[in-house]
């Protein structure tokens, strides 16, 4: 998190499956540098333990990973975006719920489970989306959907990591079409 | 291919059913030790598995916070007293979700017995007792995998407190400290642990808990175990557990077997 000029405080969601386009829109979305911070995935540090974890403790599911966001989430809420809001400053969350969300979809967990999972997390005042223009980002290996893909038991219906990006995507895909709809 | 298919998830199920209502299999069995800290759960706990091996039971224990993947993330960030409620929930939520499928559906699924040495409760009972609010904590633990038997070892809150501290200070979290704002660990704990108490009472009425005594002395508490577990351990399998069974097949892709 960087700047500190007071301004109109705002929450502005990102998310994408591409970790390094999600972070040029949340850099985008921020304009001046000074205006607020970019929270990011991971600030609490629980994936990076996580990917030091003995591989014999055995693999962790999607549920699992999406419980571990939400915590990750709940420390950034407590320690970035929480604060910056209350000093009149802007906060570009990149990725949000929206990423976790669609991850969950895309592996069949039921929507209500990931709604009521999020439902602790502020709801933005913009959301944005980074949709892929072609295939290449549909092998990202940065950002919690490649790191999932990469550590997650996959089911035997979805088998490769690509199945589950682009699943992934089409269903933040569906959410901007939603949230467009809202806005509209 | 895709996410997995209503047959996929039609299947599952069946399988999940057709193996647990097997009267040619012998069913494995879900029991669960819950109580407040200085119950004696973890003495009760030992001595009824010594006398269900003695009984030739193939018993699996799996204990609270315990996951070789998760605990060392609990462990260091409680080290620093770094975890909100929400994240010390969130994190517990996820320790017990990595038990469940990687130690206690699949030792169920052999046909073994598996004694919890707390379970989904104690979470329900501290993160309420956190000011948390039930439904969301309730939701964490999604699909719900009931046990067959919850012991419920009920003391009141001055005894839980002088037994824990007669040999120990309790730690900061134990202590609730990050919500009562008291310094003294000992004071702190008393307040905390009547809260847990309340909660895990209300708990005991909805979820059906055995409740046993844990005042009374070791050895009558044992044979009141024992005795309740043969009373109880012919009870059908529940029906309740199927949406968890069927996500732990369809994940390890045994619904086909």
């Amino acid at each position: 998190m960087n700047g500190a000029r007071r301004g109109k405080p705002a929450l502005i969601a990102v998310d994408g499956v591409d970790a390094t386009a999600v972070l040029a829109e949340a850099r985008a979305a921020l304009g001046t540098p000074g205006r607020g911070g970019i929270s990011r995935w991971d600030a609490s540090g629980v994936f990076q333990d996580l990917a030091v974890a003995d591989a014999g403790a055995g693999a962790p599911s999607a549920r699992t990973l999406l419980l571990l966001y939400a915590a990750d989430l709940a420390f950034r809420l407590r320690w970035e975006i929480r604060p910056a809001l209350a000093e009149g400053r802007a906060v570009i969350a990149a990725p949000y719920v929206e990423t976790a969300i669609a991850l969950g979809r895309s592996v069949g967990l039921k929507a209500g489970w990931l709604t009521a999972l999020f439902r602790f997390a502020p709801r933005p005042a913009e959301r944005r989306f980074v949709h892929p223009r072609h295939t290449r980002a549909l092998t990202v290996k940065d950002g919690f959907v490649g790191f999932a893909c990469d550590r997650m038991v996959i089911g035997p219906g979805i088998r490769t990591r690509r199945q589950i990006t682009e699943r992934t995507v089409a269903h933040l895909r569906r959410s901007a079409q939603r949230a467009r709809r809202v806005r509209s | 291919m895709g996410r997995p298919t209503p047959a996929t998830i039609r299947l599952a199920r069946n399988a999940a059913r057709t193996h647990f209502t097997d009267p040619s299999r012998q069913r494995g069995l879900l029991v669960a030790f819950e109580g407040p800290d200085g119950s004696g759960k973890t003495t009760q706990r030992k001595l009824f598995k010594t006398w269900l091996n003695s009984e030739g039971y193939d018993v699996v224990t799996t204990k609270w916070n315990s996951s070789d993947l998760i605990k060392p993330i609990i462990k260091s960030r409680k080290a620093v007293r770094a975890l909100s409620p929400e994240e010390f929930s969130l994190l517990h939520g996820a320790d017990f979700r990595h038990r469940v499928e990687q130690v206690i559906l699949p030792a169920l699924w052999d046909g073994k017995l598996v004694i919890a040495d707390r379970f989904l409760f104690t979470g329900l009972a501290r993160d309420v007792a956190r000011g948390l609010d039930f439904d969301w904590v309730l939701k964490l633990y999604e699909p719900l995998l009931w046990p067959d038997l919850v012991f419920y070892f009920a003391v009141t809150p001055v005894t839980s407190g002088k037994r824990v501290t007669a040999t120990r200070m309790p730690n900061f979290y134990e202590a609730g400290q990050d919500v009562t704002d008291v310094d003294d660990p000992a004071e702190s704990y008393q307040r905390f642990i009547a809260r847990v108490i309340r909660e895990y009472e209300s708990l005991a009425l909805i979820f059906n808990f055995i409740t046993v005594d844990a005042e009374q002395s070791i050895g009558d508490q044992h044979r009141r175990i024992r005795e309740l577990f043969l009373e109880g351990e012919r009870r059908p399998w529940s029906d309740w557990n199927v949406d968890a069974v069927a996500e732990w097949l369809a994940l390890n892709g045994r619904h086909r077997s």
